[in-house]
């Protein structure tokens, strides 16, 4: 279970986040709209720990990391957390120094330990279902977007997360892809994933997620089933937004 | 009168000039004597006054005022340097060498000698407490200081025995007191006044061999070479040059000897009458000594580059990441090494530490010091390669559980030496060059070599040419490999680049 309390973040003076409550059921995707600004990557980076909360808390799968704890703990919690968050980041930063599948095995070898036989068999398999096996030898450098983002979502998945991020997925990508990528993520939702997608394009996450979040300033305005928040928004601030994404 | 007074005016303007000329001649004839010696650890011939250091004293510097007194001329010194007296010569900085310039054949080809004005004779000099070496005999597998294309310096090479040169006596027996070296070999006015009063120092077996101190002249300058061999004699018959040669303890025997025949009036007009020696010059030996001197200049950069490529990156990480006081000891570290001259730090390297107790040979001072430098200047390579590395690729390191430190080793620092190879390459090869600044500190490398060899043949421009040759054939594999790294490196990443059809996942 994947649950979000009362989640607040401070810069200084002013505050991103103003206390989210949310909770992501196994299996299901959440989608995250919002403007920028409306703190949704602010929420992302406190959800993988790259940001330090400053109030309420984050539990994924009996991981709780909540503002208040001690340094020490705290660190130790993020580690935690963050083996079991994995993360596809908008520009999918993948290393260029190594080839795809030394991508792909460096933190399962590495961070996990498993044996890199292993690991290699297991990347294989992510690099077959992403439908890449063939780019296996090949750098970062010589990849297109879309075999970018495959690779940096088998990345991910290859250290077995128990959530999966999505930053922004669909902004490299034409229309094609983004059909193609939809049924990438219903694939690996229907083999036991939870994942969490961040994105502006509500067409891809109208096919993909079973839940929406709708953020303004910080807040969570709007939470429910997709198509409830999509077709018949109850807040205004929400049908104000939709109207204009259109 | 306006006629008479234009005649009159006329008539002092041609005085006037009669008066001008004949200063001009007075001028020409009061003309100066000047003279070439290296002053830099030169007592007791001539060197800076302790007492009174913009002034230059010394033996020879008075028995070169009494020689221009006696020529009608005023003496005038130029300081200069050793090594490059001769050349200096011929290039009319001077007029004349005064600097225990000793008659040798291969001297003789370039210049003329005055008749002897001294008789010098050879110590050995060892340190107090040794015990092994009581005559050149025993040094035969021992290193020996000497000052380069000398009497001294000849006779080690013709017997065999490793020597190493020096500027001057002082570095000589500084570096036989710290163990640098095991014996040193001087003229004895040299020995006399700094080794002698050194407790820490003594005489090993009796002066030996007799040689003689010249002036050097310019080859056509015979004129000069009369007046001066004259001048020569007239300061032994009036007693002048003996009250000097005592005053600074320097009379002898030797010299009673010599100067009999010409205060009796019955001098012989033969020239050689000690021996001298002749420089051994050929090619396959300076060929062999210049090969030494590239491996040393090689060890010396190698291993100045294994210092700054793995202290480099503690000071790069430390200036980067580290707390505030590493932070500031580092940006001092560099700062320090990079702002001062790495000549100065390598005279403070073997001349300083040694007075903490830390006495290095040669090579390993340059090899240490070069590698200090350099690692200041490796750390700010470093520091912006790792700074080129965008905060995603830490971001991605971290999101997947990876700690700071494995981040840094296996995502970071492969993506940074990439950046930083062009312009570590670029530092490497300098460090090749900048050995050359070991000479500084009596190592024999390719620098000195070339400064010796061209010295002793007067092949400046052969040697020159066989030198860069040399420091070419290490610089350029160098580069070469570098760029072939360099290329293996770019050329794994950004293969075939050509876009492949997509293939549909679903």
């Amino acid at each position: 279970m994947i649950r979000v309390t009362g989640l607040r973040k401070r810069f200084g003076n002013s505050e991103i986040l103003k206390g989210i409550d949310f909770e992501v059921p196994p299996q299901t995707v959440l989608g995250v709209i919002g403007a920028s600004g409306s703190g949704k990557s602010t929420l992302l980076r406190c959800l993988n720990g790259l940001e330090t909360i400053s109030g309420g808390s984050v539990e994924v799968d009996k991981v709780r990391l909540e503002a208040g704890l001690s340094p020490a703990d705290y660190r130790r919690r993020v580690k935690d957390l963050r083996l079991k968050v994995g993360t596809v980041f908008q520009h999918f930063y993948l290393f260029p120094h190594l080839s795809v599948i030394g991508n792909i095995i460096e933190a399962p070898v590495h961070v996990l330990r498993t044996s890199k036989k292993k690991a290699e068999d297991e990347a294989y398999e992510l690099l077959e279902s992403v439908g890449l096996k063939q780019a296996a030898r090949r750098y970062p450098g010589s990849l297109s977007g879309g075999e970018q983002q495959r690779v940096a979502i088998a990345r991910a998945l290859a250290m077995h997360p128990a959530l999966l991020l999505l930053d922004e997925p669909t902004s490299a990508l034409d229309p094609r892809r983004i059909h193609s990528l939809r049924a990438l993520l219903r694939k690996f939702v229907e083999r036991g994933h939870t994942m969490i997608i961040i994105s502006h394009s509500m067409g891809f996450l109208g096919g993909v997620s079973d839940n929406i979040l709708f953020m303004e300033g910080g807040v969570a305005v709007e939470y429910g089933p997709t198509d409830d928040v999509l077709q018949s928004p109850k807040d205004a601030r929400t049908k104000d937004f939709l109207e204009q994404a259109e | 009168m306006p006629l008479k007074s234009t005649k009159s005016a006329k008539l002092f303007f041609r005085i006037f000039c009669v008066v001008l000329w004949l200063c001009g001649v007075v001028e020409a004839q009061e003309r100066v004597l000047r003279w070439g010696a290296d002053p830099s650890g030169g007592a007791p011939y001539v060197f800076t006054d302790p007492a009174n250091p913009d002034r230059y004293i010394g033996y020879e510097k008075e028995m070169v005022d009494a020689l221009a007194q006696a020529m009608g001329r005023r003496a005038e010194f130029v300081p200069s340097d050793w090594e490059t007296l001769v050349s200096a010569l011929q290039r009319k900085s001077f007029d004349v060498i005064v600097n225990g310039l000793e008659p040798t054949g291969d001297r003789a080809q370039q210049i003329l000698f005055s008749k002897p004005y001294y008789i010098f004779q050879l110590q050995l000099t060892v340190r107090a407490d040794d015990n092994r070496i009581h005559s050149l005999d025993d040094c035969k597998n021992r290193v020996v200081a000497t000052l380069g294309n000398t009497a001294a310096s000849r006779i080690l090479q013709q017997q065999g025995i490793p020597f190493r040169s020096y500027a001057d006596p002082v570095g000589a027996y500084r570096d036989l007191e710290l163990k640098r070296i095991d014996a040193a070999l001087f003229d004895v006015p040299a020995e006399a006044f700094y080794a002698r009063p050194n407790p820490k120092l003594k005489p090993a077996g009796p002066p030996f061999t007799r040689g003689q101190y010249v002036i050097g002249l310019r080859k056509d300058d015979l004129a000069l070479k009369a007046a001066i061999d004259t001048a020569i004699d007239k300061i032994i018959l009036d007693g002048t040059l003996e009250t000097i040669l005592k005053k600074w303890g320097l009379w002898n025997d030797a010299q009673v000897e010599y100067e009999a025949p010409i205060r009796s009036g019955t001098q012989s007009t033969k020239v050689e009458e000690y021996t001298t020696t002749n420089a051994t010059f050929n090619w396959r030996e300076a060929l062999w000594r210049l090969t030494r001197a590239a491996a040393v200049t090689v060890l010396i950069a190698l291993g100045a580059m294994v210092i700054a490529i793995v202290l480099g990156l503690p000071l790069a990480v430390g200036q980067w990441k580290g707390p505030p006081w590493l932070r500031l000891f580092c940006t001092l570290y560099v700062e320090f090494f990079r702002g001062t001259p790495v000549l100065v730090q390598l005279l403070f390297l073997y001349f300083g530490l040694p007075v903490i107790g830390i006495a290095m040979p040669g090579w390993l001072t340059a090899l240490v010091g070069l590698g200090l430098n350099y690692a200041a200047y490796e750390s700010q390579v470093y520091r912006a390669s790792l700074e080129a590395i965008a905060v995603g690729q830490w971001e991605a390191a971290y999101s997947l559980g990876m700690g700071p430190l494995l981040a840094f080793r296996r995502i970071i620092l492969p993506q940074a030496f990439r950046i930083a190879l062009p312009p570590m390459t670029n530092d490497f090869v300098s460090l090749f060059k900048d050995t050359s600044v070991a000479f500084a500190i009596s190592v024999w490398e390719l620098a000195t070599a070339y400064r010796e060899l061209a010295n002793a043949s007067g092949q400046f421009l052969l040697l020159g040419v066989a030198v860069s040759a040399f420091y070419l054939a290490m610089s350029l594999p160098m580069a070469h490999l570098a760029r072939m790294l360099e290329r293996r490196l770019s050329e794994r990443t950004t293969a075939r680049t050509v876009e492949e059809p997509e293939v549909a996942t679903a």
